[in-house]
């Protein structure tokens, strides 16, 4: 394909979200929805069933779900269930929900009864991150298992898991290769066409979905320079942005978006599990330890305010440096309580960094976003080189 | 050769435009009210008029604040807190911190001793923080927005107003007025509020002196005292404090048009047309 034909494809596959899931769906294939990045995919993968990331959308108004949810729940999750009530992901046959922040825990049973899915699992994944935790967490992922095994009928191998496990490693080289496209001055692929590749990748069976990036980066890297012009490197730090309002602002008052640690983003994409090990054991160790969200609390080991933080986001720092990031935005969603609480310890972490940052709180809403403009043009204006 | 530009700041309330030639600054004031925001041409005729200049004398114009968008013939669009930050070190050299009080928004802008925008905080989407509240509140109290200030100076045991919301802060200044409190405390309590929210919201910069404040609340005594009390500092008001982000503005344009004839390369300008904006 040229590399107009991909990004073209990019755009629609965006818009387009789940077309594939409820192609494959009407062809008898079941497919499992999840939210946030702790659910074990190559799990699922290996059941036979297809995961299918359930997202939000930023242009909606969340109508419906509110009349079953409080406004105390974030706007981004409540988008996603709004979504889910009113139909927009028929196709699926169940749904899996993590323990992870708050209100994914304080809503389960809420959308447990609310949809019309025939299979539902809550993964309880520790909160804390010390050994016996990596115990309970084994057990836990042998539950799901056995759960996955009762809906689809089939019995997951450790053969099967493996080749899962060694397919999701595969899927996240590649798109640590896209990023590393990003790592020119001005970067290869704008965020906005990134953040669009994956979120088009996301929703599609892990084989094509590797397929698909094989593409993306040809198409990037064929059409040879960059579709901005240089402007101050921004990293954006989140939870699940899966909307591409905010990043095209960004690029649109002329920043290059370059890095993000973000779920849908590096959060899930940079840590792979190791091939090596027994695969539950694995699995575990990579959905616990690796993947840097800040609903999970870790003990100050370092014993010190500065190297706790050091400790906490010492990716932000590694990224900063590896994708030369000149600013960074903070942004959270209004009663996002993990990211809420951690912002002054955030704070401290870009000033030892040396990395001016730019905190935003967001509703979440495409008409509300206008607002942050000024906010992010003040920034850029601030760090311009 | 001289070179005139100018700076033009579409404030949510005002329009304030200025015209610099060498250090000689000509300014102008208007309302930007619901139907003159696509008519900043006019402040800017107005301004040409006090100036004796025909448009076409100015060589580049910086259009900055909440409307910037909406200038046709502005040149380029940077944003008020810049703006701000320029014009006041312009004004003020030992200027650290500024509160801007707007119309619809404050904001705090830390600054350094060359005028470069260091930090900087909003408030948050709402007119809560803002001239709009006094406004709000003024016409509550059938009281001229500019008596506000006097007035509330004149209270010895200012009102608690516990509302933050406009609307709400507004009933409550009508019960407490039907019960028999004075006015003057009722402003200077609704003053005292408004100055905590925004002193509240600079302090997260950790603020330095000197205290420079901007804006339509600076015009306003009763809140200036409110502020300086509540932060405990000394407050500097520029003598006009409206204009300090058209000042900056016509001073980034200024220092543009003499970046190019350093460098010899062409000004990007936009063809010099004065017309109303075409908003829907």
């Amino acid at each position: 394909m040229r590399p107009d034909e991909v990004f073209f494809k990019i755009e629609k596959q965006f818009k387009d979200y789940g077309s594939r899931a409820r192609q494959l769906h009407k062809e008898g294939r079941k497919i499992i929805g999840y939210v946030c990045s702790f659910v074990p995919l190559e799990m699922i993968a290996a059941s036979g069933a297809i995961p299918f990331r359930v997202r939000g959308s930023i242009q909606e108004p969340i109508t419906l779900g509110d009349t079953l949810l409080e406004t105390i729940v974030c706007p981004y999750y409540r988008s996603c269930f709004d979504l889910s009530i009113k139909g927009r992901y028929e196709f699926l046959s169940g749904l899996v929900i993590p323990h992870a922040c708050d209100s994914m825990v304080r809503s389960y049973s809420v959308w447990s009864y609310s949809l019309p899915y025939s299979y539902f699992h809550f993964v309880n994944v520790p909160t804390v991150c010390e050994e016996s935790s990596f115990e309970f967490f084994e057990e836990e992922l042998k539950n799901f298992k056995k759960s996955l095994e009762r809906f689809t009928g089939k019995s997951i191998q450790d053969e099967d898991l493996s080749k899962a496990i060694q397919l999701y490693n595969k899927n996240r080289d590649k798109i640590r290769a896209l990023y590393e496209l990003r790592k020119n001055d001005p970067p290869l692929i704008s965020g906005t066409e990134l953040t669009m590749a994956l979120t088009a990748g996301s929703g599609l069976p892990i084989d094509e979905s590797n397929e698909w990036f094989d593409q993306v980066i040809a198409a990037v890297k064929g059409r040879g320079g960059s579709p901005l012009s240089k402007g101050p490197r921004i990293l954006i730090d989140g939870a699940c942005i899966d909307h591409i309002e905010l990043v095209k602002l960004v690029e649109e008052l002329g920043g290059n978006v370059v890095a993000d640690t973000i779920c849908n983003g590096a959060r899930d994409s940079f840590p792979k599990t190791e091939e090596s090990k027994d695969p539950i054991q694995a699995l575990s160790r990579r959905y616990l330890d690796k993947l840097n969200c800040p609903k999970t609390y870790r003990a100050n080991k370092a014993g010190t305010f500065e190297g706790d933080i050091a400790n906490r986001f010492g990716d932000i720092g590694t990224y900063a440096r590896e994708f030369r990031v000149e600013g960074a935005i903070l942004y959270v969603y209004k009663y996002c309580d993990p990211f809420g609480f951690e912002v002054p310890a955030r704070k401290a972490y870009y000033q030892s960094i040396q990395v001016p940052m730019l905190h935003l709180e967001d509703t979440y809403s495409a008409g509300n976003l206008g607002q942050l403009r000024t906010r992010i043009q003040a920034f850029l204006e601030m760090i311009s080189r | 050769m001289t070179s005139y530009v100018a700076g033009i700041d579409i404030g949510s309330t005002m329009t304030k435009v200025v015209i610099l030639k060498d250090g000689l600054i000509t300014s102008i004031i208007g309302p930007t009210g619901p139907e003159q925001r696509r008519l900043a041409n006019k402040v800017m005729e107005e301004a040409l008029k006090k100036a004796s200049l025909p448009f076409s004398e100015i060589m580049y114009i910086v259009s900055t604040g909440y409307g910037r968008m909406n200038v046709p013939f502005s040149d380029r669009q940077i944003t008020e807190i810049t703006c701000h930050a320029r014009g006041v070190n312009y004004l003020i050299p030992e200027a650290r911190t500024i509160i801007d009080i707007g119309g619809q928004d404050s904001k705090g802008i830390k600054i350094d001793r060359s005028g470069k925008v260091l930090d900087f905080v909003m408030n948050d989407k709402c007119a809560a923080g803002s001239g709009r509240f006094i406004e709000v509140i003024a016409d509550t109290l059938g009281i001229s927005l500019k008596d506000v200030g006097e007035l509330s100076l004149q209270s010895r045991n200012p009102a608690k107003i516990s509302n933050i919301c406009t609307i709400w802060a507004q009933q409550e200044v009508a019960a407490s007025l039907a019960q028999g409190v004075k006015i003057s405390d009722l402003l200077a309590g609704v003053h005292f509020s408004l100055a905590e929210r925004i002193g509240r919201m600079v302090s997260r910069l950790k603020i330095e002196k000197a205290i420079v404040v901007t804006g339509g609340g600076g015009r306003n005594k009763g809140l200036l005292h409110a502020l300086s009390e509540v932060l405990g500092e000394r407050l500097t008001v520029p003598e006009e404090p409206l204009i300090t982000g058209a000042l900056g503005a016509a001073l980034i344009a200024r220092e543009i048009v003499e970046e190019s004839k350093k460098n010899r390369i062409d000004l990007k300008t936009k063809e010099r047309r004065l017309e109303e904006v075409e908003i829907l």
